[in-house]
């Protein structure tokens, strides 16, 4: 007497993928006696999530764990299914999943911004999101339409100016993309940039300002010392690019509790060390010579409002930010590290044709969560990955469970403790195995609805259109992404006589 | 054409490759011998998560991520060991901690995001394996679960 589990996890993502490989040891180690089936759902044609579309094109290593994903369907033993193409909310229902799989696993991710919500955000031309900048230039079928709001912004014949504002990661790889992309001698021709980006950023090559802003001090900021540190060597790497910091504002930003804060972080150490050496070598603020492509990394300023060109009404023309400064916040206990930024009534406009918002990814709800979904944090109430409130038999996991946080790796510590949570009502037979049909079922569904299911093979075909040596632009390009989704679909399926 | 490569790998490892190259251009690489293995290994110990523990016979020479994958240890190794990730964490005993190789830049900024890192954290892609490892114990970071 066999016993098997069907499970169906929404999102080919790291969260997804690290939940189907638990999943899936776990039971390649079990009992013979107890079987599981694992189908994952993408609504894209392509797996992977973030790591095609969200990580930068000229970081080519970390996409390397896609090696370890891809693994999970081609494994003899209990390999993962995928459902490429397919859309939960729109092809089927989250609530029909769960009436025929055992265990959904929600693993979608995060897929809109956090708003600064200030004025000009949502009407002048030329803001928009980093997300939407990032997707953009990593060929995301959904954001071709990014390619003239880009193309415009860039088109000036006098010096360009962009501002991003955030101190994460994301925004750190926007400014060094623009940079290198911007770039006159070497560029992004070697990596696996949408074809579009690179000709768009090219197509000009008036010199450009690139200004980093964020509310809070150099120690505060989210970012990371990797990533810091490529935009320190833009110069020495021949991209044509000073990287520059007021040595000032890091000064504003070295208060008392900043200090402390350092004192207890070894990797802030490091990156204070890194942002003082910088700032001695390139502490001006003004572009050393007028040919040149300036990243500036700026601190304590306080995005206020988006402001119109003096040409242009339409369009946007600065960035008004507040300087800040740094006091101890009042509400948190005194462990003399917690501060705010608040306002000092002082105002700088920063001359910009292109803004992009990176304060955060968010995510969305689909139906079915009404009531788990916190519309505030972008994220579905859980324990442990369980979803409260909505019944047994729904888990969730990565950005949607711990919002929009961490590095790929975070993703597998965070899948244990689901796998761990739905391990654990297994073995309470907390959860009724239905028996319900699962994989038959929704490839009945989706027959009948008539969505062209992208499987692992037809993935593959996607895969070798892509790495076919013939679209590459030089030898080292090492992937060509088809960014429409005409495109891979007639790819996944090139026998279908049927017009996509 | 062919062409014939020999490379020594590790200390006492030979491995022989044929290279032919065939008319339309396509390159075969053909493995005439395999490796010569050397018994030069010695017996190590990791910690998982868990807290079970698994002894292996690691091969001087080779990579402490390399080692667990061959020996299916419960070790992430996410980037490949590019110095891309944090995920191939191992927390080393102090006393053979201060005997390794001194860390590069690249490898200190990625294990400023490793998780539960400790004084005696390296990323195991950049150790390799030596004789006085012989009798070591590993442990792999508790991730709680």
């Amino acid at each position: 007497w066999k016993s098997s589990i069907s499970v169906a996890i929404v999102g080919s993502g790291p969260a997804g993928c690290y939940t189907a490989k638990y999943l899936q040891r776990y039971f390649q180690q079990a009992d013979e006696n107890m079987s599981i089936s694992i189908d994952m759902l993408d609504r894209l044609p392509t797996p992977f999530g973030l790591v095609r579309s969200g990580v930068a094109p000229d970081h080519p290593e970390v996409k390397n764990v896609q090696n370890d994903f891809s693994a999970l369907f081609e494994t003899e033993k209990l390999p993962v299914s995928f459902f490429g193409n397919v859309k939960v909310g729109r092809d089927v229902s989250l609530n029909e999943i769960r009436s025929i799989y055992d265990i959904v696993v929600l693993a979608y991710g995060c897929e809109s911004d956090r708003k600064l919500q200030i004025p000009g955000e949502d009407s002048l031309e030329g803001v928009i999101s980093a997300r939407e900048f990032v997707s953009w230039y990593n060929a995301h079928p959904d954001y071709s339409h990014i390619d003239a709001v880009v193309s415009k912004a860039l088109s000036s014949k006098e010096i360009r100016h962009v501002v991003v504002i955030g101190h994460g990661n994301v925004a750190l790889d926007c400014a060094r993309i623009l940079a290198k992309g911007c770039s006159k001698s070497i560029g992004l021709d070697s990596t696996d940039i949408a074809s579009h980006a690179l000709s768009t950023l090219r197509a000009n090559d008036t010199p450009i300002t690139i200004t980093i802003v964020g509310r809070r001090g150099h120690i505060q900021g989210a970012y990371t010392i990797k990533e810091l540190r490529e935009l320190t060597r833009l110069e020495d790497e021949g991209y044509g690019a000073i990287f520059s910091i007021s040595p000032d504002e890091l000064e504003f930003g070295s208060t008392q509790s900043s200090l402390k804060q350092l004192e207890k972080s070894r990797p802030k150490k490091r990156i204070d060390k890194l942002l003082r050496q910088t700032a001695a070598r390139n502490g001006t603020l003004e572009s050393v010579s007028p040919n040149e492509n300036l990243v500036k990394l700026r601190f304590l300023l306080n995005p206020v409002s988006f402001e119109p060109s003096l040409t242009e009404k339409s369009k946007l023309g600065f960035v008004r930010c507040e300087r800040t400064k740094l006091i101890p916040h009042k509400d948190i206990p005194d462990d003399g590290q917690s501060q705010i930024a608040v306002g000092t009534g002082e105002y700088v406009d920063i001359p910009a044709q292109l803004a992009l918002v990176s304060v955060g990814y968010k995510g969305v709800p689909i139906g079915g969560l009404e009531h788990s979904f916190q519309k505030e944090k972008g994220i579905v109430q859980n324990q442990g990955g369980k979803v409260d409130g909505e019944g047994p038999g729904l888990y969730v996991t990565g950005w949607l469970k711990r919002g929009p946080n961490g590095i790929i790796g975070t993703n597998a510590v965070d899948a244990k403790e689901t796998v761990a949570s739905i391990l654990q009502d297994l073995k309470d037979e907390k959860l009724p195995i239905k028996n319900n049909g699962g994989t038959a079922k929704l490839t009945q569904f989706l027959h009948d609805r008539e969505v062209k299911v992208v499987d692992w093979g037809a993935y593959q075909m996607i895969n070798s259109v892509e790495t076919r040596s013939a679209e590459m632009r030089n030898e080292k390009q090492p992937r060509n992404k088809l960014p429409t989704y005409h495109e891979l679909l007639n790819a996944a399926f090139p026998r279908d006589p049927r017009p996509v | 054409m062919f062409g014939t490569i020999s490379r020594k790998l590790g200390g006492n490892s030979i491995s022989f490759w044929r290279i032919t190259r065939r008319q339309d251009g396509v390159v075969l690489l053909g493995r005439i011998v395999e490796r010569i293995r050397g018994f030069s290994t010695v017996n190590i110990t990791y910690i998982e998560p868990t807290g079970v523990e698994k002894e292996v016979q690691a091969e001087i020479g080779e990579n402490l991520l390399d080692v667990a994958q061959n020996n299916n240890i419960d070790l992430e190794g996410a980037c490949g060991g590019e110095l891309a990730c944090a995920t191939c964490h191992l927390i080393f005993e102090k006393d053979l901690y201060e005997t390794l190789p001194e860390k590069e830049e690249e490898e200190e900024d990625m294990l400023d995001l490793a998780f539960e890192l400790t004084d005696t954290s390296r990323l195991g892609c950049q150790i390799k394996v030596r004789e006085d490892f012989k009798g070591t114990k590993l442990r792999i970071p508790d991730d709680g679960f």
